[in-house]
């Protein structure tokens, strides 16, 4: 038998009254959306430390780990939130990285945040420190946080020995090999940066590596071989109370076991008048 | 009595083949799947541990919930609605029954995880982030199911479906604690106390053994002999269930 | 031998919360023999169930043993030779007729060919022969139980027990179980089963046995247990025209029909020779015999049972 007229209709009146009350529903939400605090407040934010929060986990703490460092960039991506750095450090060192410690992304990610919009490096170096003790496997946490020592806090020596970490890890990419090199050279001490850059030099057989190498070498070398001729010039002036004549006279009284010769193979430019020694051909570098 | 158990075994299969809740979990557990992908591409970084870490996490619950559900469903609704008399009226040993229940179960749980993972794998193939180590973690999660379903027969034989249902999963949840209740122990002042923790320690169904989801995703070794041991657990712990569930079976009043 | 024996059960049980405990058998005794077919009636909640379950080892008993065949019932190889049929059986409705049938036969460890030639029998048996391929969730009440009662026959049993076999069915179904259990006996073997329905129990069965709070009133065949003397007779008459008779009393007059009621064979007799005088026309004498159900009642009342509410149930069945 059909539904008789009346319950045709009085279904249809409880078809439009649920339908009213779920566009009012949405009204209200609306509503609703505008009286909440703001993101300030937001409840995430007093999250318990990882350690408690590995308890309510129950084993499935690199999920946790996972959703909560993708609710933070989105978080930290969201730019009209204000004072959104108070917990940077809560959220990335206790929490996300105490869930699932061998996580990179949280720890590079959240350097990241810290030191080009916290402003914070020390934070970050200490966020990059977690990683490098708690994945001695990896050799990229040691590379950025060299890498910001030298980018940001031009803290070459520094930098150096967070390279220096991460050249411990086999297969670490040749190009630390090469950032580690040059740190020497930035913090003054090119007879190391040479040495190393030599080492490189002789060792690569990518052609690309043994280029620029070489054009390192090429530089700090002649850097180093003025730097000796001329601490050489100084104390035959010293002793002889007058400059040498010509750089010979410096190998005669025995000053230098030999004359380094330059890259090309020439002899350095000596101008007696002066006291100084010169390269007669152009740094590849151009420094 | 083996083509008795045997026979028992296929026929639980059979039905909880045909049970719609099956086929429900299964759809979630691809649809979560899936969705893993969809997720993933929130993040900066990789996405591969996310991907991985979710499909193995859709896995693991689904998997406790099907061996929980499916599980009582079959054993404590049979007993209570009484189709087990026709069953204990015929020359079987109640044991046999208990037993039978249980395979059949296992076969279930064994379809339906090679379902999961076929997915999860097909996922992970076509964006080329297989790791075929996924395997073992999939298996380990696997032995946690049975020790699981073993708990679930056990309660099933003690009380009625829902208590049995909470108390399974209530011990779903402890044996992902017991490392808590270690740490627990050493904080403790009291002699009593410590020994208390120490000996619940050893009593509760460990979980955490077959949990190595952590080491495959990122790729860390896992301590040789590791799985041995895993194995060797369930077969003992299992084997323990299995036996009191058969002793509480024999003189069980059926009402 | 007594094929199955109960002797001095005491059963009780004792619900989850209180710690008060409930009696439902009081040393019971009851011994069934090879060949007969033996009826267990009695009042709701007397027992009937609970004793039929100890007889097959699905409950245990207090106090008192039970025994199979001979031996104690609680060794799972006498099964073997019954057969048990319980009440509002729930029955696995995902499989059809056929794979349910299937999978009993198999626990009894019978071949293949075996099996399916059993289980077709025992589906035309019981009157399923063309619809065992469906589900059983499509069964509808009556085929419900007519599987479960093939079910009970599957592996040709010495003892068949039936707990209210006839619930659920039509009058058609009643007789068809009316007829399978008389088929059994003819084969020698013995039936236990409990009913409410009394007008069976008088047509199929050997013995009875009344049970009323858990203590067996009654115990034997109808005969015994229900004297044969005739009461009373009712007489209905048509076309009597004065009230005046010279034997028997009106009980009820209906436009010109009467019922008269005679209290002994020599008033009948005198009645009907005097019909023909007075141009009045019998239609029917009827015997009022005391039945089962007046037993049945008498026994209740004394335990205490209410009873108002027996005469109903009993009236609605009949």
């Amino acid at each position: 038998m059909a539904a008789s007229f009346v319950q045709r209709r009085r279904r249809q009146i409880m078809a439009l009254g649920a339908l009213a009350c779920l566009l009012a529903a949405i009204f209200v939400q609306g509503r609703i959306e505008g009286l909440k605090p703001g993101a300030t407040a937001h409840p995430l934010l007093y999250l318990p430390s990882g350690k408690y929060l590995k308890v309510a986990a129950l084993g499935f703490d690199g999920l946790l780990a996972d959703l909560l460092y993708l609710w933070s960039i989105q978080f930290y991506g969201s730019y009209d939130i204000k004072d959104r750095y108070t917990y940077l450090e809560r959220i990335y060192d206790q929490v996300i990285t105490e869930l699932d410690p061998h996580y990179l992304d949280p720890y590079l990610v959240g350097a990241l945040i810290m030191t080009a919009e916290a402003r914070n490096p020390e934070m970050a170096l200490r966020l990059l420190d977690k990683a490098v003790n708690a994945n001695p496997d990896q050799w990229l946490p040691a590379f950025e946080a060299g890498f910001l020592c030298y980018n940001d806090l031009h803290d070459y020596t520094r930098a150096a020995s967070y390279f220096e970490k991460a050249l411990r890890v086999p297969g670490v990419h040749p190009l630390v090999r090469r950032f580690y090199a040059e740190m020497y050279n930035r913090a003054g001490d090119k007879r190391t940066s040479l040495k190393e850059w030599l080492e490189i030099y002789q060792t690569s057989d990518d052609p690309y590596a043994h280029g620029i190498a070489w054009n390192h070498v090429h530089d700090l070398k002649v850097d180093v071989d003025i730097a000796d001729l001329t601490s050489a010039v100084g104390r035959f002036r010293d002793r002889e109370k007058r400059p040498p004549r010509h750089l010979q006279e410096i190998l005669t009284a025995g000053l230098l076991p030999a004359l380094p010769r330059d890259p090309e193979d020439r002899d350095y430019l000596y101008d007696p008048q002066t006291g100084a020694v010169r390269y007669g051909g152009g740094l590849v570098l151009g420094r | 009595m083996l083509a008795r158990v045997n026979a028992i075994a296929l026929n639980t299969f059979r039905e909880a083949i045909r049970h719609r809740i099956l086929y429900l979990l299964l759809v979630f557990a691809v649809v979560l799947i899936s969705f893993a992908q969809i997720l993933s591409l929130l993040t900066v970084g990789s996405e591969e541990k996310i991907i991985k870490d979710f499909g193995l996490a859709t896995i693991d619950v689904f998997g406790v919930l099907t061996a929980v559900f499916i599980g009582i469903g079959l054993v404590s609704r049979e007993i209570e609605r009484r189709t087990v008399y026709t069953l204990l009226a015929k020359p079987i040993h109640r044991f046999e029954f208990v037993l039978g229940k249980y395979a059949g179960l296992a076969l279930t749980l064994l379809v339906n995880t090679c379902v999961m993972t076929a997915w999860f794998f097909l996922v992970l193939l076509i964006k080329g982030m297989f790791d075929p180590r996924l395997g073992i973690a999939v298996l380990l999660l696997f032995f946690q199911f049975l020790l699981i379903t073993a708990l679930a027969v056990l309660f099933s034989c003690v009380s009625t479906p829902i208590l049995a249902s909470v108390m399974t999963l209530a011990l779903y949840v402890v044996g992902h604690l017991l490392w808590s209740l270690d740490l627990l122990a050493k904080r403790l002042q009291t002699e009593t106390g410590r020994i208390l923790c120490r000996v619940l320690y050893y009593l509760l169904p460990n979980l955490g053994n077959f949990d190595i989801k952590g080491e495959i995703v990122h790729g860390l070794a896992v301590a040789p002999g590791r799985i041995a041991w895993a194995t060797i657990y369930l077969l003992v712990y299992g084997c323990a269930i299995l036996w009191t569930a058969c002793a509480v079976f024999e003189r069980k009043e059926l009402q | 031998m007594a094929v199955l024996d109960l002797l001095d059960i005491h059963k009780s049980y004792r619900s989850h919360l209180s710690i008060r405990k409930y009696w439902i058998l009081r040393g019971l005794s009851l011994s069934i023999g090879e060949g007969e077919v033996f009826g267990f009636i009695g009042t709701n909640g007397a027992g009937k169930t609970t004793t039929i379950k100890l007889a097959l080892g699905l409950i245990f008993p207090d106090q008192g043993s039970v025994r199979l065949f001979g031996e104690d019932a609680s060794r799972v190889e006498l099964r073997r030779r019954v057969g048990f049929l319980p009440e509002n059986p729930y029955l696995y409705d995902y499989l059809t007729g056929e794979e349910f049938l299937d999978f009993h036969a198999r626990l009894f460890g019978l071949d293949r060919i075996t099996r399916r030639k059993r289980v077709k029998d025992l589906l035309e048996r019981v009157g399923l022969g063309n619809r065992g391929y469906r589900q059983l969730r499509h069964y509808s009440k009556g085929m419900l139980q007519r599987i479960g009662l093939a079910q009970a026959l599957i592996n040709d049993p010495d003892l068949v027990v039936l707990d209210e076999p006839m619930s659920g069915l039509d009058p058609i179904g009643r007789r068809e179980v009316r007829d399978i259990i008389l088929d059994l006996k003819t084969r020698g073997r013995t039936v236990f089963f409990s009913t409410h329905i009394l007008s069976d129990t008088e047509m199929i069965c050997d013995r009875v046995g009344l049970l009323v709070k858990g203590a067996l009133k009654a115990v034997g065949t109808i005969d015994e247990l229900v004297s044969r003397d005739v009461p009373y007779w009712e007489v209905a008459l048509q076309g009597v025209v004065n009230g005046n008779l010279p034997c028997g009393r009106i009980v009820s007059r209906r436009e010109d029909r009467v019922l008269v009621r005679v209290d002994t064979q020599g008033d009948l007799h005198r009645l009907l020779s005097i019909l023909n005088g007075h141009g009045a026309r019998l239609v029917s004498v009827t015997p009022a015999r005391q039945s089962l159900e007046d037993l049945f009642i008498r026994e209740a009342r004394a335990a205490s049972v209410p009873t108002a509410r027996l005469e109903e149930g009993h009236a609605r069945q009949s």
